[in-house]
């Protein structure tokens, strides 16, 4: 009995280290075999580290409720009657319609099962664990339970308190599934962050029972998968957009061709068909497009409006943003796409009205 | 009567989108040219002059380019002279390389025939051309001219080698703001010779073309 005392003892001390590398399981079980030797103060380390295990180790709903039943006895056991009613409120939380098995513990325990009853709403909430949802199209599913048939309101909240959505409103008998979706009440994504499933009696529970008011409320913590976003184009840089105004280079270069392909019109005919007594038409078409190439250089000449080139820099900002827009538009969808993990704790119960 | 087909025709495409290629340009249009031919044989010269109406067309990508040009009528000469009429076909078939953006190199046939009541003379020549083009407004005018030279040639009747030379400029307007319709004023001429005989042709010509000219 010394000898595993002792290996237990150190067993115990040893516990910090390795708890961090062992499932909430592994916990459970040695926390449920420190009770069985008697060892209370080890026994109830390990379950409460059992009970914060998170990820991949964290308990089962079973598992947790007997970790509860466990942590209870083990509080009464070192006379921590507070400490006692809080384990077994958790529990009662947890599943109201859980049962202390007597075999395995003493009446004091089971009597202080039955004293928090008396005192719970008989309302309780579990979450499934981890869940990845698509916000908007998918939902994370909390249960509520009710030994009565209470009448609540279950919202989510922000960290200030603010309702961020009401996820149900009415009477709970047996149970109810409250599903979110991930977004708020105006259907705007919610950002990562820590909120509480909050339940609480509707007013008029509240009057039927007397006033007395409680609140259940299940943390959760929202996380956001990361999303790859397609950059915003830049604007189009200066040297693409063309002179709003003419200058003389551009009044030069529209003179240029309508000068010059007149004269070789009028001139070429005299070298290809030497000779040949060539018609007026070639003057007639020459002098036409030296004239317009005047026409175009006095169009171009400084500080007249291009209307030409004030057309082509509006469809080029038009075309980038169109562009911003629809890459915007891609980003929000892909913002949207993106995966929300939403990862519970563990449920508590208060008495006395809701803050 | 064929030029009011030609407009019924360029009106109904007017409505249609320009190219369902992309990458791939087409134009296509209609011609009518006041034409002077100018005949020497032996030493003897006949001047006749008329109307030729015709289509033309041509598909460009980035850097290739393929038109053609097809036109007929008939030419007179001056009343009083001894000199018979001819009716007239035309045509030219050419390859295109884009090799600046203002200045394109051409390679292919182009034939003119005539027929008279004496019998039928056909021109065969293979030419290598240059086109240049300018921008007089951007999108909405711009000018062109193009010299060539015969690289080799026949004339059909009686059957001889031939030879020649010509230039072709004009100016390209866009008929509206976001028109997909073209005018264009041309001059033509082209000098092609054979053993004594020589045919210099000018041509005054208006068209109306679907797609950016090329």
């Amino acid at each position: 009995m010394h000898r595993i005392l002792i290996a237990l003892t150190a067993c115990v001390l040893l516990a910090p280290v390795a708890a961090r590398a062992q499932s909430g399981t592994t916990l459970l079980e040695q926390g449920v075999r420190a009770y069985s030797v008697h060892e209370y103060d080890g026994g109830a380390w390990l379950l409460r580290r059992a009970l914060g295990a998170e990820g991949a180790g964290a308990l089962s709903p079973a598992e947790q409720a007997r970790a509860l039943a466990y942590l209870t006895a083990i509080e009464v056991a070192r006379n921590q009657r507070d400490s006692a009613l809080a384990a077994a409120r958790r529990l009662i939380v947890l599943d109201p319609r859980y049962r202390l098995d007597e075999q395995t513990f003493p009446p004091q325990v089971a009597a202080l099962y039955q004293e928090a009853r008396r005192s719970a709403p008989g309302v309780s909430i579990r979450a499934t664990g981890d869940t990845a949802i698509r916000p908007g199209t998918e939902s994370f599913v909390v249960h509520l339970g009710a030994s009565t048939a209470p009448e609540v309101t279950a919202t989510v909240n922000d960290p200030d308190g603010r309702v961020v959505r009401t996820l149900y409103s009415g009477t709970v008998r047996d149970s109810v599934d409250l599903r979110w979706n991930g977004l708020d009440a105006a259907g705007k994504l919610s950002d990562a962050g820590r909120y509480t499933i909050l339940v609480v009696p509707t007013a008029r529970e509240r009057r039927s029972a007397g006033g007395a008011g409680w609140s259940l409320r299940l943390p959760i913590e929202v996380a956001r998968t990361t999303v790859d976003t397609t950059p915003l184009p830049l604007a189009p840089p200066d040297s693409l957009f063309r002179p709003e105004r003419g200058d003389v280079r551009g009044a030069v270069r529209a003179l240029v061709p309508g000068v010059a392909v007149g004269a070789a019109i009028i001139i070429l005919p005299k070298v290809v068909a030497s000779g040949e007594h060539a018609s007026g038409a070639r003057v007639l078409v020459g002098g036409t497009v030296a004239i317009a190439g005047l026409a175009a250089f006095f169009s171009h000449h400084p500080g007249q409006q291009l209307a030409g080139n004030e057309q082509y820099n509006r469809s080029l900002r038009d075309n980038w943003r169109r562009n911003v827009a629809e890459i915007e538009r891609r980003n929000a969808d892909r913002v949207r796409q993106a995966r929300m993990i939403i990862r519970p704790g563990a449920a508590s119960f208060t008495t006395g009205d809701t803050p | 009567m064929i030029l009011s087909m030609y407009v019924a025709m360029l009106a109904q495409l007017q409505t249609q989108s320009p190219s369902p290629l992309t990458g791939t340009q087409f134009t296509i249009g209609g011609l009518a040219a006041q034409q002077t031919v100018q005949s020497h044989v032996d030493g003897s010269n006949d001047r006749l002059t008329g109307l030729l109406l015709g289509i033309e067309g041509g598909l460009s990508s980035d850097r290739f380019a393929l038109r053609v040009r097809y036109g007929q009528g008939r030419v007179n000469a001056k009343p009083g002279t001894n000199v018979a009429a001819r009716d007239e076909v035309e045509g030219e078939a050419l390859l295109g390389f884009r090799a600046t953006p203002w200045l394109s190199l051409w390679a292919g046939p182009s034939a003119r025939a005539y027929t008279t009541a004496d019998g039928d003379q056909r021109w065969l020549i293979w030419s290598g051309r240059a086109t240049a083009r300018g921008t007089l407004i951007p999108g909405r005018m711009q000018s062109f001219i193009e010299v060539w030279g015969a690289v080799s040639g026949n004339v059909g009747n009686p059957a001889l080698k031939a030879g020649g030379r010509g230039s072709n400029g004009g100016l390209e307007v866009r008929l509206g703001d976001a028109s997909t319709l073209w005018g264009r004023l041309g001059y033509r001429i082209e000098s092609v010779h054979a053993d004594g005989l020589r045919e210099t042709v000018e041509s005054l010509t208006l068209s109306l073309l679907y797609g950016l000219p090329q």
